[in-house]
Parts: structure tokens; sequence; C-alpha cells
């Protein structure tokens, strides 16, 4: 009997007993067999979205009496310390980049991958 | 500059651009018809047929692809339902099919004795063992990866893939020349 084979020549040899298979019309078959690509027009899509944001915010505008609160917020903010304002301001960054990092994180496979790295 | 398989899945998605899909499929053919005719023990007619099956799910379903794993992961995963629910419908496998199966390797990289001793070693492994080492051992899918495709537990995967080695060496080494 012969002496048992290690963990990396069994694996090396299972790789090379399955070469590569060619394709010979494969893929022209499976291509034949898709369903019709929907043909949504992108500029549609983007008219849609438009639309809705200047609806949303023409709404918004007339119901707020003109944008009125907007101009009493920032005349508040006005009388606020110096400091205060400050802090303000940097807390507002940190969240809005704290959600533009999650978000780009979500988006990006290669930069969630880094996570799973055991170096 | 060559495009990745997550900037394919992009366009498809974003223009249902099957152009894209068809360089997908190009690309990992051969990686999934070689596991289905593993999984069928190389009935080369049937895997092609589950092959194919397999990208039309892939395409209709790409919506569901969230770019948590890695699309030949994803890909993997509908290959061996599509094989799952086959093998549920026939009840009982098919049969190897081993000389066509060889008229259709490359030229020869392995010793075709060696060849054939292992793929028959392979065929008498238990689906469950012969599925993981197929996945980890000859197509170099993490254990974890593998635990998503079949959707067992990561233990369960590890267990297989030492047990189904263990049986290959040692059906190996009792064929072997003395």
């Amino acid at each position: 009997m012969n002496a048992m084979i290690d963990d990396e020549t069994l694996d090396r040899q299972l790789r090379e007993a399955a070469p590569y298979i060619d394709d010979n019309g494969f893929t022209a078959r499976v291509m034949a067999r898709l369903p019709a690509a929907r043909r949504e027009p992108r500029w549609l899509r983007a008219m849609i979205l438009m639309g809705m944001t200047l609806l949303g915010s023409g709404v918004v505008y007339l119901l707020s009496g003109g944008g009125r609160f907007v101009r009493e917020g920032v005349i508040q903010l006005s009388d606020f310390p110096v400091w205060l304002l400050l802090i303000f301001a940097f807390g507002c960054g940190l969240v809005v980049g704290a959600f533009a990092v999650i978000l780009a994180i979500r988006k990006t496979p290669e930069v969630r991958d880094l996570a799973r790295l055991r170096f | 500059m060559e495009l990745t398989d997550a900037d394919l899945v992009a366009r498809v998605l974003a223009d249902d651009d099957q152009h894209a899909f068809g360089e997908l499929v190009r690309r990992h053919q051969s990686t999934v018809r070689g596991i289905l005719r593993q999984l069928t023990r190389t009935d080369i007619a049937l895997a092609d047929d589950l092959a194919q099956e397999t990208f039309i799910r892939a395409y209709k379903n790409i919506r569901g692809f969230r770019g948590e794993a890695r699309f030949s992961t994803w890909l993997y995963r509908i290959a061996y339902n599509c094989f799952r629910e086959d093998a549920r419908r026939r009840k009982e496998l098919v049969g190897v099919d081993e000389e066509q199966w060889q008229g259709e390797q490359d030229p020869q990289t392995v010793d075709p004795g060696l060849r054939h001793d292992l793929m028959h070693a392979l065929n008498l492994l238990p689906l469950h063992e012969r599925t993981a080492v197929v996945l980890c051992c000859q197509n170099g899918l993490s254990h974890d990866e593998a635990a998503r495709v079949l959707d067992i537990p990561l233990g369960t995967v590890k267990t297989n893939v030492l047990r189904g080695r263990e049986k290959l060496k040692r059906t190996l080494a009792a064929w072997g020349p003395n």
C-alpha cells in the first residue's frame, strides 16, 4: 500500500484533474435563453426623480409660509454664542461625515472585504 | 483595464446590460460547469443543463445580489440549489459516465491513470463530503465561502472537508502501485 499524500498535494492534483472547460457555445446558449432586457429609458427615471423633488420642495415651501422658518432659524442661530455655533457646526460635520463613511463602506464590497482579511 | 465582476454586475443592474452579463457567464462558465459535473458524477449533459439554469436564474435574480460575498460565491450557491432541486426531482442521482467525461477533457496535464483514480475516488464520497471537497479543495473557496454556498454551519464544512480528504487519501493510497 502507498504512503498517504499530504493535503497540499491532494488539492493540487484535484485542481489539475479538473481543467478549464472550453465555452464551446455555452455562453451563446445561455444568452439566447435570457428574458428580453427591460427598456426603461434612463432619462425617464431622471425626469421622474427631478419632478418629485421639485414638487416636494414646492409643497414644503408653501406649507412653511414661504420658508419663513428658515429665516427665523437663522436669526435665532445668530443670537447663539460663537463657541456654541462652532460646536454645533463641528457636530454636524461629524454626523454627516460618519453617514458618508458608512454609506461608502456599504456600497463598496472591496472596502468591506478589507475587514475580513486576516494578516 | 479589465472590468471587475462588481463593475459588470453594476452595469447589469443599472442598464440591464446583457453584454455585461454575457461577460460574467464567459468568466464563470468553466467553474460552474466543472462543479456541477462533479456533483452530478460527471453527467455532462445534466451538468450543462443545470449550469444554464444557474445563469438564467442569476440574471433574473441579480437584484438580490447585495455584494456581501463574491459574485462567484453567490453563483455557486445558485448552482448548488439548482442541483439539489433537480436531485430532489429525480429522487436519486444519475450514474457516472466517465468515458464521455474523459473524452471532453483538455490535453493531459495529469497522469490519466491518476486523474481517473482521483475522479473515481471523488465519486465514491458521500454527496456532502464530495461537495465540500469540490468547493474548497478543487475550486479554492474558503470554508466560510463554502458554508455560505451550502447554507450549512462553518464547522460542518470543516468536518466534511477533513473527512472527505482523509477518505480520498486512504482510497488513493490503497489503489496506488506498491
